[in-house]
């Protein structure tokens, strides 16, 4: 790497990724089965709460890698990581009563 | 049955999409336009959920074997997120003759390079091993100004089209800021979930990620790119790429004569 290579770091950042696509993927799996069984409201509720975790993991992701970049006194790199979190956070705003 | 048709789609596009190189969303947005009948931004922004799925997934695998530059994507991040936030916002002015041709000139366009570099769409070099240990060349990224200026027209065209960028950024890495191709693109794949959940979340608020389709959607793409890339090693590449070419040539068309017809065809 660019700066000294740490393993715990990835291994940490791989972690959120890795429980966020799986998460979703099951999610988003039993809301098919249920919406199978079961047609209706329900159904619905699950995928859109794997929806949500999806698109919550790219953020969550941001936070942990600033958090961490903080605990190493890596000052630079956690303000960009809060930089990042910042511009995703306003993209949310900017949608809203939008049609 | 309509989800089971979307669990299909997604696991072909997740499958040739990792047999290629190639995000999922350049196929996915145009086919839930044209044959499931969704609006194109609404098929824009359900396509990036799946987007996100399929980068979430292989960046932990990069990750693991630590080619991924996290400093780099990170800092890259700032202009992705933002070029993408901004064209996702705009895009809700933007009406639908216009995304529908913008669609179809990417795709015509994407179609012509892919065939300009004689069926590659894949940017691999062979990784030293030591010892089982991916070994990295040391090297300094530099040129911040020229990848942020890139990453913001990345970002930007993210959030236009729903698609990952990564044919713009890992050049832009790979030949301008000195990295080593092997860590461009485990950087460009890192980058691509924050970038496309910075558009996506634009477009949920605004009502235009269809959770019933994304659901199918992401189940299926997540299923293929599984397969796709363990297939990967061992299936001739070059002829999946022309079938793809020739779906990405049959979608470009299809878009053109849709818009010309009024959405009839």
């Amino acid at each position: 790497m660019s700066q000294v290579r740490e393993p715990a770091f990835d291994k940490a950042v791989a972690l959120v990724l890795r429980v966020g696509a799986f998460g979703c993927f099951f999610i988003m799996l039993a809301g098919l089965l249920v919406e199978f069984f079961l047609p209706g409201r329900i159904p619905h509720a699950i995928e859109r709460a794997g929806v949500l975790l999806m698109l919550a993991t790219p953020v969550v992701r941001v936070l942990v890698a600033g958090i961490l970049f903080l605990r190493e006194r890596d000052w630079k790199y956690g303000a960009i990581s809060f930089g990042v979190l910042t511009i995703l956070l306003l993209g949310a705003v900017f949608g809203i009563g939008e049609h | 049955m309509l989800s089971a048709l979307l669990v299909l789609l997604g696991f072909f596009a997740g499958l040739l999409g990792a047999l290629t190189g190639i995000g999922g969303g350049i196929l996915l947005t145009p086919i839930l336009a044209l044959h499931f009948g969704i609006p194109i931004r609404q098929a824009i922004g359900t396509s990036l959920v799946a987007v996100i799925t399929t980068s979430a997934a292989s960046s932990s695998v990069h990750l693991q074997r630590h080619t991924t530059d996290i400093r780099l994507g990170m800092t890259l991040e700032l202009a992705t997120a933002l070029g993408a936030a901004v064209m996702a916002y705009l895009v809700g002015y933007f009406n639908r003759n216009w995304l529908e041709g913008i669609f179809a000139g990417f795709l015509l366009y994407s179609s012509i390079t892919i065939l300009a570099r004689g069926g590659k769409v894949k940017n691999e070099e062979l990784p030293a091993h030591n010892n089982g240990e991916t070994v990295i060349p040391p090297y300094e990224p530099n040129r911040y100004p020229l990848g942020l200026g890139a990453s913001l027209v990345a970002g930007g065209l993210s959030g236009l089209l729903g698609i990952g960028g990564g044919p713009i950024k890992v050049p832009v890495m790979y030949i301008f800021m000195n990295v080593p191709l092997m860590v461009a693109t485990a950087t460009s794949n890192f980058m691509i979930g924050v970038t496309a959940a910075a558009s996506a979340i634009v477009y949920y608020r605004r009502g235009d990620i269809l959770v019933q389709i994304a659901a199918p959607l992401a189940v299926g793409v997540f299923l293929g790119s599984l397969l796709g890339a363990r297939l990967a090693p061992r299936v001739q590449t070059k002829y999946v790429v022309y079938l793809l070419v020739a779906i990405l040539l049959y979608l470009a068309v299809h878009m053109g004569i849709h818009l010309f017809t009024g959405g009839t065809a």
